[in-house]
């Protein structure tokens, strides 16, 4: 058994389903070339992920890229190792690939290696904001002649934001390869942007003229960067930034009156029309403007139905009480509160002790109830009287007087319903908690050989496994861990 | 049948995107498609098991344990995970576990 990293591994895996499915497609009558497109938007898409790096170190198992050399290059180059230094927001880290060897002859047909913009992608890894490649280079020609050349090979890979600057560093340490001797040690200033984006790189190496001239092999990389290749890479990472960009959850909040409203609301369709018209002649007769209110008619009705004698309507735990004093205290000038709040005597709790059949046992909750309930309907009045601006000046009286009235009971009103939380409401367990819990970014796909439990310790024996840790993916054969519950 | 289980991975989950894709501009089917992933499937459980080698241990505080359908489900938090040398620490990790005894799916 063999030992790849992820990016290897990926790899490998992609060719496999790519090659176990051509007969497939070849079958279904699908063009050779859709085949390719979807390798390459697989591949694509692995990339954009950045999921590919390792953070753990894996010296013995090295990516490998192959080389193309230019055209009618006959010598054999073989590389030493390459040393990657990749520059992260916490400092650089630096790993080294394996060798990197490279025979004209593997490549069939062609005299060159090329290092294919996903490979390149895939094993020159971007992590940070800026990566620089340095890529010692051995070069031997196999026809005999025996010269080496070294040249280590520095060159910078800006983000995608610095594209055209990628190029003339590039273009420039071209140039600087170009005379051998001074090809080594160049190194550029890095730059830091704020940018994360892979950069694909497509090295390429002209070898044929110099080879001739001085038998020597000049490694020249110079970098095909054409601008499609930049913009499609642009488009794609910035896609990607929209897409790897973690959303946030917006869920709908819905308070318990919220629900209870639309609940009840719902439960207005059977409500009692007759006490409706009653209510709305007596608005009529006091307060015409407040019958304009949509909100302030369907808060009355709500309560009416409530409690319009149809105690089977009735719906449990909806309110905490039902307020009374304040409108008590407007009793003098708002006859219709009062008639309400009259009714109000009604809503109750209906369950436990507050039994609907017996009254008896309503009174001494009342006060408290009444508080609440006035409470309800006056900061609903608030909010539909203070959009009204045609109130005459009676109508603003008796709205401030509301407001007065209940304003200094509003926040003890409001403390009481905050209170009083549903009993055994500590105990629910509500889906979206059970949702957020499992709601996660680390993810470990994989399979047990065995769990162990002893009391409240645990013990886990997993195989072939997949991990995606903090964006980044990581697998493994075997895995051991301990935890304690 | 393999397990379907390493579909919700970066690889998995890139295969049927790319798919997607390709099914909206009706360029294979769907019935390919699922093929494909089938395929997808087979490779992955073969490469896991045949081309992957190293070891991981970790060590936390377990959340949530649930067993359903012969699949553990686990969500731990402050989880250390040492591989040789390296350390990693994550506040949170969720583990999906299928039977590595049995080989069918899930």
């Amino acid at each position: 058994r063999s030992c790849l990293s992820p990016p290897e591994l990926y790899k490998s895996i992609i060719e496999d389903v790519i090659e176990g499915v051509r007969e497939l497609f070849a079958e279904e009558g699908v063009e050779e070339q859709v085949l390719k497109d979807l390798k390459q938007l697989w591949e694509t898409k692995v990339t954009q992920s950045k999921a590919t790096e390792g953070f753990f170190k894996h010296s013995h198992c090295s990516p490998r890229f192959s080389l193309q050399l230019p055209h009618r290059s006959r010598s054999i180059l073989q590389t030493s190792a390459a040393s990657f230094v990749i520059q992260t927001g916490r400092g650089f880290q630096q790993f080294t690939a394996a060798k990197l060897v490279c025979s004209c002859s593997d490549v069939s047909g062609l005299d060159e290696a090329v290092v294919s913009p996903a490979e390149a992608v895939l094993t020159l890894l971007s992590v940070g904001q800026l990566y620089k490649v340095n890529m010692p280079v051995v070069v031997t020609q196999a026809s005999g002649d025996g010269n080496i050349l070294h040249y280590p090979v520095q060159q910078m890979f800006h983000p995608l934001g610095q594209a055209s600057v990628l190029q003339t560093s590039l273009a420039s340490a071209a140039q600087v390869n170009a005379s051998a001797a001074h090809a080594a040690g160049e190194t550029l200033q890095p730059q830091e942007t704020a940018v994360q984006q892979a950069v694909l790189f497509k090295p390429s190496y002209v070898e044929k003229q110099h080879l001739e001239s001085s038998a020597t092999l000049v490694q020249q990389p110079t970098v095909n960067l054409q601008e499609f290749e930049i913009n499609a890479e642009l488009n794609q990472c910035s896609e990607s930034t929209e897409k790897f960009q973690h959303d946030n959850l917006h869920t709908a909040v819905f308070t318990p009156e919220c629900s209870e409203g639309l609940f009840v609301d719902e439960s207005l369709a059977s409500s009692s029309s007759s006490v409706l018209l009653d209510v709305e002649g007596q608005l009529d007769v006091e307060h015409p403007e407040l019958l304009q209110q949509q909100d302030l008619k369907l808060h009355i009705t709500f309560v009416l139905n409530f409690h319009c004698g149809d105690d089977s309507q009735a719906v449990p735990g909806l309110f905490h009480s039902c307020p009374m004093e304040p409108m008590e205290q407007t009793e003098s000038d708002l006859p219709l509160e009062k008639d309400l709040c009259s009714d109000i005597e009604g809503i109750s709790q209906l369950d436990g002790t507050g039994d609907v059949s017996s009254n008896e046992q309503i009174p001494h909750t009342k006060d408290k109830e009444e508080n609440e309930l006035v409470g309800f309907i006056d900061s609903e009045d608030l909010r539909v009287l203070d959009d009204e601006e045609d109130y005459d000046e009676d109508c603003d009286s008796s709205s401030n007087i509301e407001s007065s009235c209940s304003d200094g009971d509003n926040e003890d009103l409001q403390i009481d319903i905050v209170e009083e939380d549903p009993l055994n409401s500590g105990d629910d367990v509500s889906e979206q908690d059970i949702a957020d819990l499992f709601d996660t970014d680390n993810v470990i796909v994989c399979q047990y050989e065995k769990i162990h439990r002893t009391k409240n310790k645990w013990k886990f024996y997993l195989k072939d496994g997949v991990m995606s840790i903090e964006g980044k993916d990581h697998v493994f054969a075997k895995a051991t861990g301990d935890a304690e519950w | 049948m393999a397990y379907q289980l390493y579909r919700n991975t970066t690889l998995g989950n890139s295969l049927q995107e790319s798919l997607d894709e390709l099914i909206q501009s009706q360029q294979i089917t769907p019935q390919l498609a699922l093929q494909v992933l089938l395929q997808f499937d087979k490779a992955i459980n073969a490469a896991l098991a045949q081309r992957v080698r190293n070891r991981v241990n970790f060590r936390g505080s377990l959340n949530t344990y649930r067993f359903c359908d012969n699949v553990w489900t686990f969500v731990l938090n402050d989880v250390e995970f040492r591989e040789v040398t390296e350390l990693v620490k994550v506040d949170k990790v969720k583990i999906v576990a299928c039977d590595g005894k049995s080989k069918y799916e899930i």
